[in-house]
């Protein structure tokens, strides 16, 4: 039964990836999809089956690297596709200049991630550049913007920005201290968090606050044991069998990972039902072509095919590997991550 | 094609001409062939992104460059560059802006739960400064997904900015009407309350205690409506309340719950929080609690309510109840303590 998931999963992640070979890629790609993908490979400890150099060279391709008189700085970080044409080029050299070339915030998380994936050592990315781009996109109340130009703002930004900085060791891209605040001001009289302030609770603005503080290392500073005993009550709230993403709404694939990860990182993640979750993300599984859905009998999609896997990881299910709860990458992927970090700091030996 | 060729092609129809465009999302490359050709320029979907590339790099602020970005959006909302782009050339071009609010109404009564389509629109009702067809729009959303998190969202986002306040209780008392399970109906209520009375005043803190009873009481089994009973008190002490574990218990015998379990649970350890002096009735009624739930009505949470009880027990049990201790112990894979042993505090 397992074997076949695996199997089956496989090739439905194989077949997004069949646009890949040598040089660039025919058609358009949407980075976002391709960390569902590499990472989802990666979980499923299948990354050998990747074209690791090419797909590496196609991820810098997308990077905003500064001009030449590096009057786009606010702007640089990682665009998701190809789709406006700026020029193949693999970041080496100046950027070209073009009116509407910004990064967004997403895909400079996902575009990192899925170096990290890859093995590689993040020598091409400009840095300074990325972080500067991320300054430049944070609100006076904490929150996040998306790119440069506008766009809406929420807790999803607030945790892409905390993996940016987390991944590239720097907490200079962001003023913590705001972003902790917008977090506190997001939780709702019932102890979840929504959004943003007033919104609705929901499993994924929770996820996203909760690892963003975690990856912070602040978690336990800015809430008080009642506060995280009343988070912690609110996510162990939502399982039904599988996971729903607020109080009343239907159970989803997703969620799985979404609130178990945050249940996780609140290490209560034990005290769930893992019986009952696991047969609920089983039973969203496609027979046919492999991947999971949101729900029994749905058409499968890269997102739920992911989040299904990991949140199978989390109960230990054989054949997986551990998924790091806080930036959703594998714990290998994250070991890592964390010796690149040591020699950056040059206490590697 | 490449830029050049478009640029040429581009060329053939001048800036403003208003272009009829019939892209459709099946192209001559895709398994879908359903091109239906309108007038004279018959675009594939390749064509449509390859004179937008070309415009875009050139930021040109035409006519021509405005019916593209709707053809650009019919086959992609999603695409943000797009929209700003848009957006962009209805500034440049002192574009209808009435006209604009009709289109991006016809395009989120299609796709709701898109993120650009929301922004777009509180960009062109901010341009207008004009909120008045907003609350009948989001309630007419609303009426097909009661639960969009995205019109939700610019509800909010409306009634504050503009302060239309008046008949928003009026709507959500509405709406939990219809469906008194509606989680976001609920927060809702909050909301309106908050921006407006809030809850210092004791007549308005009761009155919306005996709404929730009320609703309790047609509907015991609705988590919503006893998160929101707790939250409106946990702030000052579920346990300070006068006659509320009165009233809890006394609908424990006819409209009992996990949630009015839970609830009790959480009176209770308030109770040990916040009182001196000896608490042992308190804590052994907590602990019972749990393992009612635990056995019995929660299963599903049944490892969770072992926990907590656990978690009781060791913070109350040791020692001076009044103690600031440290958090409860989180014991990974220890065996759950039943609650028919004595539970003894060795103080």
């Amino acid at each position: 039964m397992k074997l076949h998931l695996v199997y089956f999963t496989v090739l439905t992640l194989n077949s997004k990836l069949f646009f890949f070979g040598s040089g660039p890629p025919k058609r358009p790609l949407m980075l976002t999809i391709v960390f569902f993908a590499l990472s989802g490979l990666d979980v499923l400890d299948s990354l050998n089956v990747i074209d690791k150099p090419s797909l590496i060279e196609w991820v810098y391709s997308l990077q905003v690297i500064p001009t030449e008189d590096q009057s786009n700085l606010g702007r640089c970080g990682f665009r998701g596709s190809s789709h406006i044409g700026v020029p193949y080029s693999t970041s080496k050299g100046p950027g070209v200049s073009h009116p509407y070339d910004s990064g967004h915030v997403a895909m400079t998380y996902t575009g990192l991630a899925c170096l990290v994936l890859l093995g590689d050592d993040l020598s091409r990315v400009n840095k300074e550049a990325c972080l500067m781009g991320l300054k430049a996109l944070q609100l006076e109340d904490g929150s996040f913007y998306a790119v440069p130009e506008g766009s809406e703002n929420d807790m999803r930004f607030v945790y892409c920005a905390a993996c940016i900085c987390y991944m590239l060791d720097d907490w200079s891209g962001m003023d913590i201290k705001k972003a902790i605040d917008y977090i506190r001001g997001s939780m709702s009289y019932d102890n979840g968090i929504g959004q943003g302030a007033g919104l609705e609770s929901h499993g994924g603005s929770t996820f996203c606050a909760v690892a963003a503080l975690s990856l912070m290392g602040k978690l336990e500073e800015m809430f008080s044991q009642r506060e995280l005993n009343r988070i912690r009550r609110w996510c162990m709230m939502r399982q039904q069998n599988g996971f729903q993403g607020r109080p009343n709404k239907p159970v989803d694939t997703c969620y799985s990972f979404w609130v178990g990860a945050t249940l996780e990182l609140l290490d209560v993640f034990q005290y769930t039902n893992f019986e009952k979750n696991r047969n609920y993300i089983l039973s969203t599984q496609d027979r046919l072509v492999g991947g999971f859905a949101k729900w029994p009998d749905s058409h499968p999609d890269p997102l739920h095919a992911y989040f299904g896997i990991c949140g199978l990881s989390l109960i230990g299910e054989a054949n997986l590997r551990r998924v790091h709860p806080a930036l959703n990458v594998s714990q290998r992927a994250f070991e890592y991550l964390q010796h690149l970090h040591r020699t950056w700091r040059g206490t590697c030996t | 094609m490449t830029e050049c060729q478009a640029l040429k092609k581009l060329h053939m129809y001048p800036q403003n001409c208003r272009m009829r465009g019939g892209a459709r999302k099946g192209s001559k490359k895709s398994p879908k062939l359903i091109m239906k050709t309108r007038s004279v320029i018959c675009f594939t979907v390749t064509d449509v992104y390859d004179y937008f590339r070309a415009l875009l790099k050139n930021d040109e602020k035409s006519d021509r460059a405005f019916t593209l970005t709707a053809e650009a959006i019919e086959l992609n909302a999603a695409n943000y560059t797009v929209w700003h782009y848009r957006r962009v050339l209805l500034q440049a071009l002192e574009k209808d802006l009435r006209e604009e609010m009709r289109y991006i109404t016809a395009i989120i009564e299609d796709q709701p739960k898109n993120y650009q389509v929301w922004h777009h629109r509180r960009m062109v009702v901010e341009w207008l400064n004009d909120p008045s067809e907003e609350l009948e729009f989001i309630a007419e959303i609303l009426s097909q997904d009661a639960k969009n998190y995205h019109a939700w969202q610019h509800r909010q986002w409306v009634l504050k900015e503009y302060k239309l306040w008046d008949s928003e209780l009026e709507y959500v008392e509405q709406l939990l009407e219809e469906d008194v399970r509606n989680n976001s109906a609920w927060n809702q209520r909050h909301y309106v309350i908050s921006h407006t009375t809030g809850y210092s005043d004791p007549s308005i803190l009761n009155r919306e205690v005996q709404y929730s009873l009320k609703q309790i009481k047609k509907a015991p089994h609705n988590e919503s409506v006893w998160n929101y009973l707790k939250g409106i008190l946990q702030d000052r002490g579920l346990s300070s309340h006068p006659g509320l574990l009165e009233q809890i218990l006394e609908l424990k015998e006819t409209h009992c719950s996990p949630y009015l379990l839970g609830f009790l649970v959480d009176i209770y350890e308030d109770s040990l929080e916040n009182t001196s002096g000896d608490q042992v009735e308190v804590l052994s009624k907590a602990l019972e609690l749990c393992e009612l739930l635990a056995q019995e009505r929660d299963t599903i949470r049944r490892e969770y309510w072992s926990y907590v009880g656990r978690s009781l027990q060791t913070k109350y049990c040791s020692g001076d109840p009044s103690t600031t201790s440290s958090a409860p112990e989180t014991d990974r894979g220890s065996a759950s303590v039943s609650v028919h042993q004595e539970t003894t505090c060795n103080s």
